[in-house]
């Protein structure tokens, strides 16, 4: 929203993936060339085993004032770098899904050439989209972790506390309405009350009431720890990867 | 102070007569001089008590019981024949009232005035954290903090052996794992944060202690501590069920321990409370303050 469309420029291989550009009113192409001579800010959003030809392509037409913002799942900055001319403005970006819906959560790295006002300009760009923050590059994978397939626990999440209204008699599609509208509720209160959850969670549970004994049942699933387990299982695979 | 008790050899006897407090082997005396009246029997002893000192007691009389699951309305059932509004104040402590770090709750019967209360309180609080209660929520309270030192012992083991087990000395162990456990929870006292943002205060990102806790939330740690908390206030109600309904027959009390009336600590009453034992070698007594 912070850029009309006009002044936007998208280049992929073929054509479906471009029609969802189109209709928003950018400029298309099929030469990546011509993206990097129209452009300052560009955006890599190929898939990670296609960036180092993508990278070799572009090199000769990347010059000190473009800014190369490289969204590829486990290339890092190092590779980037070695790929692109010395001194380069290169950022890393990790978002995740809920951007397509202005509720994302986006994390970005600075490499060497890049400064200040690059990193301003990304994350002001970026903020329509929702959450953004800079951070150091080893924070990467944990985002992946943690946000990236985060979004995956929660749709998990949803669907079991769903299916726990339907057996108690609700139907399916009311339940799922009202699981989804309870995460987004809780997450909202979260953010602007900046309280911790535990405190939030206290707030919810009456004494001897029905919450504080629906979590006893969570806590005796061991439910805390089976999160960690996934957010560590996927920061490491996201590691693994990248080294591949 | 006066104290009573028929059986002069127990040791909390010369414990007593140590603290200089006046010394008896006759109830009915200590309840004639005496205001405020502690008893500190086990729970099956109470109606005996009871039956004993009930024709000496008056109106100025407050009857305090720190017998677990014995409730104010069957005391004062027993009193009413005596007496026709006998004040009764029911309380649940724990045994850190030895150092002073007590945690005790109490309610106020028919008959016991907001003072009454409010007296019990302040002698209460001389030996650690004390507040009034509604009567039904002392199971509970038994749950939490009158077995709650059995827990923290439980776990100070274990830390402590955890501490052996990457070469620590074990008196240095138990020492350390002591005053951690200590030092958190005067932290938590005295702040105003949540235990949850407490902790994450201690865990910095990657470091040792979060790997810790991942080892504690695997092995269903928080749960653990939920239902030990449920289980003792449990069964705290099923003991006293089982009490309310069955009459205890003089029969199936030791002659000795009827016969004599023992005198006994209220702290040290007060370690059986979560685990009432409806039988005991240990003699019953009363005391009072």
């Amino acid at each position: 929203g912070k850029v009309p469309a006009s002044s936007i420029i998208a280049s992929a291989p073929s054509e479906k993936n471009l029609d969802a550009w189109r209709e928003s009113g950018c400029r298309t192409t099929h030469c990546n060339l011509e993206v990097l001579q129209e452009s300052t800010l560009v955006f890599l959003a190929t898939k990670p085993h296609v960036l180092p030809g993508v990278l070799q392509e572009i090199r000769p037409a990347v010059g000190p004032h473009h800014v190369v913002v490289s969204l590829a799942a486990g290339v890092t900055l190092q590779t980037l770098q070695w790929l692109l001319p010395a001194g380069t403005k290169v950022l890393r970006l990790m978002p995740n899904l809920p951007c397509v819906v202005q509720a994302g959560a986006m994390v970005f790295t600075r490499g060497s050439g890049a400064g200040d006002e690059e990193a301003a300009l990304l994350k002001s760009l970026l903020s329509s989209c929702g959450l953004c923050e800079e951070v150091p590059e080893s924070y990467i994978n944990i985002h992946t972790g943690l946000s990236g397939s985060g979004v995956a626990y929660v749709y998990l999440f949803a669907e079991a506390l769903a299916e726990g209204a339907v057996k108690m008699g609700m139907p399916g599609g009311l339940a799922s309405r009202i699981a989804a509208q309870t995460l987004l509720g809780a997450a909202k209160m979260m953010l602007e009350s900046g309280e911790h959850p535990a405190k939030l969670r206290g707030d919810v549970c009456t004494p001897g009431g029905t919450t504080i004994h629906a979590l006893h049942q969570l806590e005796k699933g061991a439910l805390r720890a089976t999160v960690m387990n996934a957010v560590e299982a996927a920061t490491n695979r996201a590691c693994d990867m990248a080294e591949d | 102070i006066t104290a009573s008790s028929p059986d002069t050899d127990l040791p909390t006897v010369s414990g007593l007569r140590k603290m200089g407090v006046n010394f008896t082997v006759s109830n009915k005396d200590t309840v004639k001089s005496s205001d405020v009246l502690f008893l500190a029997v086990k729970p099956p002893i109470i109606p005996f008590i009871l039956e004993e000192v009930g024709p000496d007691i008056e109106p100025r009389h407050i009857v305090v019981s720190c017998a677990a699951g014995v409730t104010i309305s069957s005391i004062e059932k027993k009193l009413s024949t005596f007496c026709p509004t006998p004040k009764v104040i029911r309380c649940m402590t724990n045994t850190p009232v030895i150092v002073r770090e007590g945690a005790t709750v109490y309610a106020t019967g028919t008959h016991a005035d907001v003072e009454d209360g409010k007296l019990l309180e302040q002698l209460m609080a001389s030996v650690g954290f004390c507040t009034e209660v509604e009567e039904d929520l002392i199971d509970a309270v038994t749950g939490l903090s009158g077995s709650g030192p059995a827990y923290a012992f439980t776990a100070l083991d274990a830390l402590a052996d955890g501490g052996v087990k990457m070469g620590l000395p074990r008196r240095l162990a138990v020492r350390l794992g002591a005053q951690a456990l200590l030092g958190a929870a005067k932290m938590l006292l005295e702040s105003e944060q949540h235990p949850g943002q407490l902790k994450d205060n201690v865990c910095s990102p990657g470091g040792a202690t979060i790997h810790a806790l991942h080892f504690l939330e695997s092995g269903g740690f928080r749960s653990l501590l939920i239902n030990a908390v449920e289980a003792s206030c449990i069964r705290t109600r099923e003991l006293q069920h089982l009490a309310d309904q069955e009459k205890i027959s003089p029969a199936a009390i030791k002659k000795t321990l009827l016969d004599k009336v023992k005198l006994e600590s209220p702290s040290l009453s007060m370690a059986s409370a979560s685990k009432v034992s409806l039988f005991t070698n240990k003699s019953p007594s009363s005391k009072k303050n």
